[in-house]
């Protein structure tokens, strides 16, 4: 489908958001879903570019993207009122916590963006949400005000240019020493920060779902080009169709 | 007024158009069903099967380059037992016939892979996968010596009672020889081109993209190299021949049909627009409508 771009602006060190509207089932949209998006005109590209929905209205859809390479520069540069050829909403997305659990959020770099709406979602269901964001440092740093409306937010850089200085776990470190407890936990980042997550609540019966990353070229599960192994060593998840989002205790980071 | 007839018969099959897509593109066909009815399409080519599953190769295994792609997948599939029970049974009925890719790597196993889809009677063909760039044990080391091809597709032929295409691997010397060989082994069609070998190197990481460092490259950058490959098979063997390599539109299938090929396999453009087959399907037609072209009998092989 078409989707007319309304806005693309910069917002922080290499990270671009851009709100599209027009024909979309926005009603259906699940938090952690993803869109392909069609990049150029002709066939110099011919891989779609998997993103993250970060926000949607009933007539707007909002993603933000890093710039990595030609795909994504390519969207950061088109203007407002031209047209994005769009597929979705594509994959299977965070099953929502019962009502009152207590739910951590955690996001590492542009791997937040889907968790806003997320939190938006948990926001309604559990009085005092957590949220830990983490970036490399202040200049990459983006949404920071949207997502303290949502929960408690601890921001972590690297280099401590924002926030506390140190990387998303040493926050969670410190929040459970200072008796914060958690039913569930979301998290969407680098596959280190996932894993590390992982493995510290590996011995707990904390539930958790991470949002998986990959290079695809499909998006709709049919080349088994994004994949994932699992524990049961059963044949590989494909991250785009069985995924992006899984139980933490399913996946081999 | 009658409209143009896009039906082709390929080896026996009776297709209703001359589009399909090219294996390892379109899974098992469940994905796709969801944009259109795979009834469409002349026919279902899925994902190559081996005897037992395969997780394939380490990810990243794609990557895109100017006018292309290239992928190491590694012949992951849920393996034959799957297939043939979860698989198959579905695609049956979707009132389209079924190719189904087999690979392996020893004779045996393509042998008893091709024996259980051929005995299962839910497949309209066998393509023998002779040309995977990706696996070191098998695949390949098939396509590239005429002497194994010929007793591969020989073997396979025997226990084989559909149909079997052999599908060709471009990266050889002279494609004319393979092609010969799988003719002389009894293969009733071929489909070619399979991959091109490619390598895409990160600058940032100075590695290349691909775990597997190595990956096929497809996409329109790879057409002309597949027209010309097509052209000369068409030359010199009698079995009908189904081309692929780049095709994205009505026009680049049409120009593989005036090469020779009798029918064609779509790949990296289902991903680009999932209804890619759909598309080039309606664009043959009307090429066929405006030209004045009652049947691809007309054009097939005319540029020879």
């Amino acid at each position: 489908m078409l989707l007319k771009i309304k806005e693309n602006n910069q917002i922080a060190q290499n990270v671009w958001e851009i709100t599209l509207a027009g024909q979309f089932p926005y009603e259906s949209v699940q938090p952690g879903q993803f869109i392909m998006v069609r990049i150029g005109r002709g066939s110099e590209h011919v891989l779609r570019r998997p993103i993250s929905i970060a926000a949607v209205t009933e007539e707007r859809l909002t993603i933000v993207l890093r710039v990595v390479g030609e795909g994504t520069k390519w969207l950061s540069k088109q203007s407002v009122g031209e047209q994005l050829d769009v597929l979705g909403p594509l994959g299977r997305g965070f099953p929502l916590p019962p009502s009152n659990a207590k739910v951590l959020v955690v996001g590492g770099g542009i791997g937040s963006p889907p968790l806003y709406l997320l939190s938006s979602k948990l926001q309604a269901l559990t009085p005092d949400l957590d949220l830990v964001l983490g970036f490399r440092t202040k200049s990459e740093c983006f949404w920071t005000d949207r997502f303290s409306q949502l929960g408690n937010l601890v921001i972590t850089t690297d280099d401590g240019s924002a926030g506390r200085a140190g990387n998303v776990l040493d926050a969670v470190e410190g929040m459970l020493q200072s008796g914060h407890k958690w039913d569930y936990v979301y998290a969407c980042g680098p596959q280190p920060m996932l894993r590390a997550l992982q493995q510290y609540f590996s011995e707990t019966a904390v539930q958790g779902y991470v949002s998986l990353e990959e290079r695809m070229a499909c998006g709709v599960g049919a080349c088994y080009g994004c994949v994932c192994r699992t524990k049961d060593d059963a044949f590989s998840k494909r991250i785009c169709a069985d995924g992006p989002v899984f139980d933490w205790n399913e996946v081999i980071l | 007024m009658k409209g143009p007839d896009l039906s082709v018969e390929l080896a026996g099959l009776k297709l209703r158009n001359p589009v399909m897509p090219a294996s390892g593109c379109f899974g098992f066909g469940r994905e796709y069903a969801k944009y259109y009815p795979l009834n469409q399409l002349g026919a279902v080519v899925v994902k190559a099967v081996t005897r037992l599953p395969r997780q394939g190769n380490p990810t990243p295994r794609v990557a895109e380059v100017t006018g292309g792609m290239l992928n190491a997948i590694g012949l992951a599939n849920p393996g034959l037992e799957a297939v043939l029970n979860h698989e198959l049974p579905w695609l049956a009925k979707q009132d389209v016939p079924v190719i189904v890719n087999v690979a392996g790597a020893a004779v045996e196993e393509y042998v008893e892979v091709a024996r259980s889809i051929a005995d299962s009677g839910l497949a309209a063909a066998i393509e023998l996968n002779v040309s995977c760039p990706n696996v070191k044990a098998g695949g390949i080391s098939f396509g590239v010596d005429p002497g194994v091809l010929k007793n591969l597709v020989a073997e396979v032929k025997q226990v084989c009672r559909i149909p079997l295409f052999v599908k060709l691997t471009p990266n050889v010397t002279d494609i004319r020889e393979l092609a010969l060989a799988a003719q002389a082994g009894g293969a009733d069609g071929l489909s070619l081109i399979n991959t091109l070998i490619g390598m895409k190197i990160d600058l940032n990481s100075r590695r290349p993209v691909l775990a597997n460092k190595i990956g096929g490259l497809s996409g329109p950058a790879v057409k002309p190299v597949a027209v010309r490959m097509v052209y000369e098979t068409a030359q010199v063997v009698d079995i009908p021949i189904i081309g692929m390599g780049g095709i994205a539109t009505g026009a680049d299938a049409v120009e593989f049909i005036m090469a020779g090929a009798s029918a064609v396999m779509v790949g990296t453009a289902n991903f680009t627009n999932p209804l890619a087959c759909p598309n080039i399907i309606a664009e043959i037609r009307d090429f066929m409508l405006e030209n004045g072209i009652k049947s691809l009998d007309e054009i097939r092989g005319c540029a020879l």
